[in-house]
């Protein structure tokens, strides 16, 4: 077996002489292989290359000369594996041998041994040390940077181009795991690549360095610009051949630091907490989103929503409304049913926007424990309608993705029910689009089990998020929601009046009723 | 074969020809029979005589070179000194040149027989 860290010198000189020669000292320390031309040569670097160390080459051999033999391990891209150096009496053949990608060169007649052995360590111990950076250097995958070369090369252009504004940009693919999981790694990878290959594009017209942390974050310290439209579009040019315009979903996030105030990896800490904040963004669209002051006080008030939220379930800051749906098939429109909906009352804040906290409450966990408060609530208030009013008025309530995902949801709400002694048909609930396209085969199965114990079950925000026509049909709904900004803009005859129809049309086919939402007239 | 001391005698670099054989006195004794009974030295003649002054000098140039690596001194001054006039093309008396370079080798060198 050989011994791993025996390295082989190939000799290649025409004179047999020479050979032995060099042979002779370069064997006291390493094993030697020979060639007497530069075809030679070439033959045994290809089916040796992997254990030649370098090679020692003549230059003026007859078949093949040493700087051709330069030539071809340059077009080969051999010559950045094994260093070469050149044997020549000749001082004008140097330069053009070290152009050609020669390490070094050694004079004849030869050096003193030590001299020549000396120059032979060297040149092997430099290349190999860069092929270690260089493996370190850059990410396997894409060949972008590895993060810690990336802050450093950051940093050093900091020092170098002090007055630049530069901006640190994260891009990142909205739900990438997504892909994986439905097309498989290979295909995730080769939207890396091509992301890659997209940001390298784009560098060569803005100048700037990339590189690639975790997974799909790719990091990028480019010239200031407004919108980075050049990003974002070589960026989905790489992708097209891959995926439709539809699935493409990018997000930036750009931090600007015109005073060079914070350390790099600071800067790049705000510009991916900007790219997360579009994270709820549920539209195709790619999107880009700046990092300024309002973000770090929106981090600190989300800090402070949290902290708060335990707090906020013990004392009822939280309050239950009900927004009545009107039936409007008759002469007078007829209160029908009631909508849950959760507002927060903050001792300190006072109200509390829900589309600031249910998101937040969504991604930290917490919004499981928030709606099964609201749907308690909603029960007992049904309850209440009945006992002090003598009315029975049946209440949606909302179901997050996250809900449905919790085992033991359903013997919850049927818990709920009975204990407040309903009936399922009075007590509905409505799920959004959004928790559809998750995990469809576990949330079909929860909706029939839900419809079979007597619940309505409403989709909610249709029009909103990625759900495809058919998948209406494989849906068991009793009622479908439009979202506001499918009617928001309808006029008679124009494309929006048009949608509209056409999901009625759908619903009345599959025999769904539909509801719009945010009528306010 | 010719020793050490007669190769000191002559005129050539043995220090450094033996410390380029690594101390090796068989090897270095070896290489200079090998060096001087290059058959290179006829063929100069054969294409000096034809007029071949390109070729001349890859040839001249070939020796020069291994001549030099051996330290023997003088054989490679008045190689080096072909060299040069090859390499300019010089119209000179290479026959008598020749015939100088194979007397100093005739020095350090006979023929086996």
């Amino acid at each position: 077996m050989e011994d791993l860290f025996e390295r082989t010198i190939l000799i290649v000189d025409d004179e047999s002489i020479n050979r032995e020669l060099l042979g002779n000292i370069i064997q006291s320390e390493y094993k030697v292989i020979y060639a007497a031309d530069g075809k030679e040569a070439l033959e045994k670097i290809h089916s040796e290359g992997n254990t030649i160390s370098l090679v020692l080459l003549d230059l003026l051999m007859p078949v093949m000369n040493g700087n051709e033999v330069l030539k071809t391990m340059n077009d080969e891209g051999i010559i950045n594996e094994i260093p070469v150096i050149v044997l020549t009496s000749e001082k004008s053949s140097e330069i053009e041998s070290l152009k050609l990608g020669a390490a070094d060169f050694l004079t004849k007649p030869y050096d003193l041994p030590e001299v020549i052995l000396a120059r032979v360590r060297h040149s092997i111990q430099l290349f190999e040390n860069s092929k270690i950076i260089h493996a370190t250097e850059f990410d396997k995958l894409t060949l972008l940077y590895s993060p810690e070369f990336f802050f450093e090369y950051a940093s050093q252009f900091d020092q170098r181009f002090p007055d630049k504004v530069m901006d640190a940009v994260v891009v990142n693919f909205t739900r990438f795991h997504l892909l994986n999981e439905l097309k498989g790694r290979s295909f995730g990878d080769e939207i890396l690549n091509a992301m890659a290959d997209g940001i390298r594009k784009a560098l060569l017209k803005t100048g700037g360095i990339a590189g690639r942390n975790e997974a799909d974050f790719f990091y990028l310290y480019v010239p200031h610009d407004e919108n980075h439209n050049i990003l974002l579009d070589k960026i989905k040019d790489s992708l097209s051949p891959l995926l439709k315009p539809s699935e493409i979903r990018l997000r930036l996030g750009v931090y600007s630091d015109s005073e060079h105030k914070f350390a790099m990896t600071q800067r790049f800490d705000h510009a991916v907490q900007a790219c997360n904040s579009l994270r709820n963004k549920t539209s195709g669209d790619s999107d880009i989103c700046i990092y300024d002051d309002k973000m770090a006080e929106k981090e600190v008030f989300d800090a402070h929503l949290l902290q708060d939220f335990e707090a906020a379930i013990e004392q009822k800051q939280f309050q239950v409304n009900y927004q009545p749906k009107f039936n409007i098939k008759g002469d007078k429109p007829v209160l029908c049913s009631a909508e849950a909906l959760v507002r927060w009352i903050h001792p300190e804040l006072g109200f509390v926007r829900p589309d600031l906290f249910i998101p937040l409450f969504e991604e930290n966990g917490l919004v499981t424990k928030l709606d099964r408060y609201v749907w308690e609530e909603s029960a007992k208030q049904i309850r209440r309608w009945k006992d002090e009013l003598g009315v029975t008025i049946p209440v949606s309530v909302n179901v997050s993705r996250v809900d449905i995902a919790a085992p033991d949801m359903t013997d919850f709400i049927t818990k709920i029910v009975k204990e407040n002694g309903l009936s399922a048909s009075e007590y509905m609930l409505e799920i959004t689009e959004s928790a559809y396209t998750s995990d469809s085969k576990h949330i079909v199965e929860v909706i029939e089990n839900l419809r079979s114990l007597g619940h309505k079950v409403e989709m909610d925000d249709f029009g909103s998020g990625y759900s495809s026509l058919n998948m209406l049909t494989s849906m068991p709904i009793d009622v479908l929601k439009m979202d506001k900004a499918f009617i928001r803009n309808i006029q008679p005859g124009n494309k929006e009046m048009k949608l509209v129809e056409l999901v009625l049309d759908i619903a009345k086919n599959l025999g769904v009723p539909v509801v719009a939402e945010g009528v306010e007239t | 074969m010719i020793t050490l001391e007669e190769l000191r005698a002559l005129g050539a670099d043995v220090e450094t020809g033996l410390s380029r054989c690594m101390g090796k006195e068989d090897l270095y004794l070896k290489l200079i029979s090998m060096g001087l009974g290059d058959a290179k030295f006829e063929e100069l003649g054969a294409v000096l005589e034809a007029g071949d002054l390109s070729k001349a000098f890859e040839i001249c140039h070939a020796l020069k070179g291994v001549i030099g690596n051996l330290a023997i001194t003088p054989l490679y001054e008045i190689l080096s000194t072909m060299t040069e006039k090859l390499r300019a093309k010089e119209q000179t008396d290479y026959k008598a040149m020749y015939s100088d370079i194979l007397k100093i080798r005739s020095k350090f060198w006979k023929p086996q027989t």
